[in-house]
């Protein structure tokens, strides 16, 4: 009996019927109607101590302002002697030859590297110390420094293809030194670091055309010769910057008569209504865009029941706001944060894995491809779902937001060219 | 007779069992409670599965209550039926052959008084087996398309209670009660953009529906009949599981949420048939039933319905003779069209088959094996349809109890 009710089929599932009615129980749909909010905000501070970069130089950025970034750092060495040996009948004799900054590439630069850049090496004149409680310093940190000028170089910076670059600094800041750890007047750390409590690298303001990267093996050598009977050797003692909490870059953006120059607190928002259907990020200076997606919760009136099982963010950068001085990063990075844009945790998918926006970089004649996808499916589900008024925004800055000066500028939904677009993807059940 | 019962249960058990695994996927069972089966008892298929105007007479007649008032005194009737299906499947641009075995219908009748009789049976009443593998549809309110996979199984059984009775010499009326459940599963999984969702789907359906039947001899050869089956609700509910697979990982949407969903309707059905002997050995038959499944308003869950006209044609030969075994064999054929219920992409999903058969008396009783042969066509190829030709071979075991009894008594 079994037997006999068995079949032996073999269905393939290639045959099916009527398409239209398989819809019926479950719609797929694609939403892309639903507003998204754009606007520019601008973050109190930043951490810019710790991040391993001597972040150097300023540039007139034709729509965020006037960019700069000084770098201040604090110096050590190994051994505050000089190398004693030979005996007391015939102790050696040590002259001081010159003095230089080697500053090394990272490779990180910003603006137009064909075009010559100025800056000034100064002594601080305050002990390098953060005066918060978490022992770090901000992009908006000022120390005191002496206006008497150390060193100085003019350069076109060539960040790929050299290594570094070398600035002569003053003898007579180099003699002093020298004539200090030879007196043993400096001998160990602390009384090295209370003659030269740390320097800093100031952009000139003569020439403003781009900023750079240099790494923390960079380092001020001195130069010195040892005379011992007849011979003379030359010898060299590095100062290179040991704590890396006590490096910072105090980056600055004059906004004065730029669109978002009215760049409220950093609990508000400036809409895209009022700078040109446009929204900004801006590394260093704390500019960040936020997308808010005030009717989300109107998606449950879709259907009886519903989810979204997918979602798409497409930002497009604005046409001719970035070329290859003005490169557009790779990723964006994506906060959740609360309507006073306090950020709770970075964007995560359902995985717990951080969500970034990723560049398809597929140009086409008019650039319409150009564009950053993040994943928000699972965001916008949760944010539909929610069950008091409460709504979360996502915040976009670009990677390296500490120690860089990238930008973007974002069209919105009514951008006339380059409209942020939201394609959910919805099924109802 | 306490034997006889205990092997019947036995027969009924195990029959319950093998629906669940009856299969039969056609592409059309994906609309309403799944394809509906034919499975008429005896020599039925073989005339084109006519025959409200026939009697209980030597066989239970699945197809009017009425015909029970026939049944003869002392004689135990039951009914055991299979079938074998070979289909192909043919679209615009391929075609598919499927094998499949089925358990066709389980059935035993008694006499009550001398001109009245009960039947009870059981048979798998639709098969709600389909597959979709891969197939790309369109996103609403894009260009884009996702990609639907599904497969559909299980299906609904009915448990007829039949009752006969014989008025007069001339008229016989019956009524019949039929219990409709089951359950079928829906599984489907939805691949839009980057994201899986899987929905799962459980119906259970039950519902109760009546039949009247009557038979009217005019004549010694002549009979008129005529059966009336009452709309029906089949209820339904549903349990239901989603999940969404998005990043690698699974988030549950819903987790067998159980709810109401939309009812089955069965419609008014009105069927009238003849029988006519001539020269005392060729029969000849015709059914027509109309199903008025338009007004059923049927939630468009489960398809767009529309009136179903079925028209059925046999005839029935047997010698007049009775001497040898060979002269015993009933012959028959017949013709069935059916305009079916269903309407897909805008079209009538017809079917059409003929169908030829034997009846091959065992030993020297009622009892009979039924083989029958059928071909049909069931939908067209182009506008979006699939065609069906199917063969299917019927084998139905018509025994009769005076046979147990003498069996035992050997």
């Amino acid at each position: 009996m079994t037997i006999l009710s068995c079949g032996t089929d073999t269905d393939g599932g290639e045959f099916v019927v009527g398409s239209d009615y398989l819809a019926v129980s479950n719609k797929v749909i694609l939403i892309d109607t639903v507003t998204v909010e754009m606007s520019t905000i601008n973050f109190d501070s930043l951490v810019t101590s710790g991040q391993s970069r001597i972040l150097i130089g300023n540039y007139d950025d034709p729509v965020f302002g006037k960019v700069k970034s000084e770098s201040y750092f604090q110096l050590a060495t190994d051994n505050y002697t000089l190398p004693s040996e030979g005996s007391d009948t015939s102790a050696p004799n040590y002259v001081f030859d010159s003095i230089s900054m080697i500053l090394k590439y990272d490779h990180y630069y910003y603006g137009d590297t064909t075009k010559v850049q100025t800056f000034n090496i100064h002594r601080v004149t305050q002990k390098i110390k953060p005066n918060t409680d978490d022992y770090s310093f901000y992009n908006n940190s000022v120390l005191n420094y002496s206006s008497e000028v150390l060193g100085s170089v003019s350069y076109k910076p060539r960040p790929k293809e050299k290594d570094s670059i070398n600035i002569k600094m003053s003898t007579a800041f180099g003699e002093a030194l020298f004539l200090k750890i030879k007196k043993r007047e400096v001998s160990d750390f602390g009384t090295f670091s209370e003659y030269l409590k740390g320097l800093i690298l100031v952009p000139s303001s003569s020439n403003s055309s781009s900023v750079i990267g240099f790494n923390l093996t960079s380092k001020v050598r001195l130069y010195y010769s040892k005379y011992l009977a007849d011979t003379e050797t030359s010898l060299i003692k590095d100062f290179t910057i040991s704590e890396t909490s006590k490096q910072f870059n105090s980056i600055s953006l004059d906004k004065t008569g730029t669109l978002i120059q009215d760049l409220p607190v950093s609990n508000s928002n400036l809409s895209s209504l009022l700078t040109s259907r446009q929204g900004f990020i801006q590394s260093g200076t704390g500019v960040a865009c936020r997308i808010g997606f005030p009717n989300i919760k109107q998606l449950k009136n879709i259907s009886d029941k519903g989810a979204i099982v997918d979602a798409q963010l497409i930002l497009k950068p604005v046409n001719n706001s970035y070329s290859e001085k003005f490169p557009l990063a790779d990723s964006l990075q994506i906060y959740v944060a609360d309507k006073l844009n306090r950020i709770s945790s970075v964007l995560l998918n359902s995985a717990g894995n951080s969500v970034y926006g990723i560049l398809n970089k597929k140009s086409d004649e008019f650039n319409e491809n150009i564009g950053y996808s993040v994943s928000v499916g699972s965001f916008l589900q949760n944010e539909m779902l929610r069950k008091t008024d409460s709504q979360s925004a996502l915040i976009l800055t670009l990677p390296g937001i500490s120690k860089s000066v990238d930008r973007i500028i974002l069209g919105d939904q009514k951008h006339p060219n380059n409209k942020i677009q939201l394609k959910i993807y919805y099924i109802s059940y | 007779m306490k034997n006889k019962f205990a092997f019947l249960s036995c027969m009924i058990l195990m029959s319950i069992n093998s629906f669940s695994q009856s299969i039969s996927s056609s592409p059309y069972s994906l609309y309403g409670v799944g394809s509906v089966y034919d499975s008429d008892f005896s020599s039925i298929p073989s005339i084109g599965s006519s025959g409200i105007a026939l009697p209980s007479a030597n066989y239970i007649n699945n197809l009017n209550p009425a015909s029970l008032g026939y049944i003869p005194q002392n004689h135990f009737m039951f009914d055991l039926g299979g079938k074998a299906i070979l289909t192909t499947f043919q679209s615009n641009s391929k075609s598919e052959k499927r094998n499949n075995f089925q358990f066709s219908h389980i059935a035993f009748a008694f006499p009550v008084t001398r001109n009245s009789g009960f039947s009870i049976s059981l048979h798998p009443y639709s098969s709600a087996s389909f597959k979709i593998s891969n197939l790309k549809l369109p996103v609403e309110n894009s260009s884009e398309n996702y990609t639907l996979n599904a497969i559909g199984t299980g299906g609904l059984n009915k448990f007829d209670f039949s009752y006969g009775y014989r008025m007069n010499k001339k008229l016989a009326l019956g009524v019949s009660g039929s219990v409709l459940f089951g359950n079928t599963t829906d599984d489907r999984s939805y691949a839009v953009e980057k994201s899986v969702t899987a929905i799962s789907k459980q119906t259970s359906y039950n519902g109760f529906r009546g039949t009247v039947g009557l038979q009217y001899k005019i004549d010694s050869t002549f009979t008129i009949a005529s059966t009336f089956k009452l709309p029906a609700l089949v209820n339904a509910s549903k349990v239901q599981s989603i999940q969404t697979v998005a990043d690698e990982v699974v988030t549950t949407i819903e987790s067998d949420v159980a709810s109401d969903t939309d009812d089955y309707y069965l419609p008014m059905e009105i069927g009238f048939g003849i029988s006519k002997r001539f020269k005392n050995n060729l029969n000849l038959i015709f059914d027509y039933e109309k199903s008025f499944w338009s007004s059923t308003n049927q939630s468009e869950l489960y398809g767009k319905f529309v009136n179903q006209d079925r028209f059925a044609l046999g005839f029935i030969f047997k010698s007049k003779d009775n001497r040898s075994y060979w002269d015993r064999i009933q012959y028959g054929t017949g013709l069935n069209f059916d305009t079916g219920y269903l309407e897909v992409e805008g079209k009538r999903i017809n079917n059409s088959a003929i169908s030829l058969g034997v009846s091959l008396p065992i030993e020297n009783t009622f009892s009979t094996l039924n083989i029958s042969y059928s071909y049909g066509q069931k939908g067209k190829i182009g506008g979006g349809l699939i065609k069906e030709n199917y063969h299917k071979l019927s084998l139905n075991l018509s025994l009769d109890g005076i046979w147990f009894v003498k069996r035992k008594i050997e």
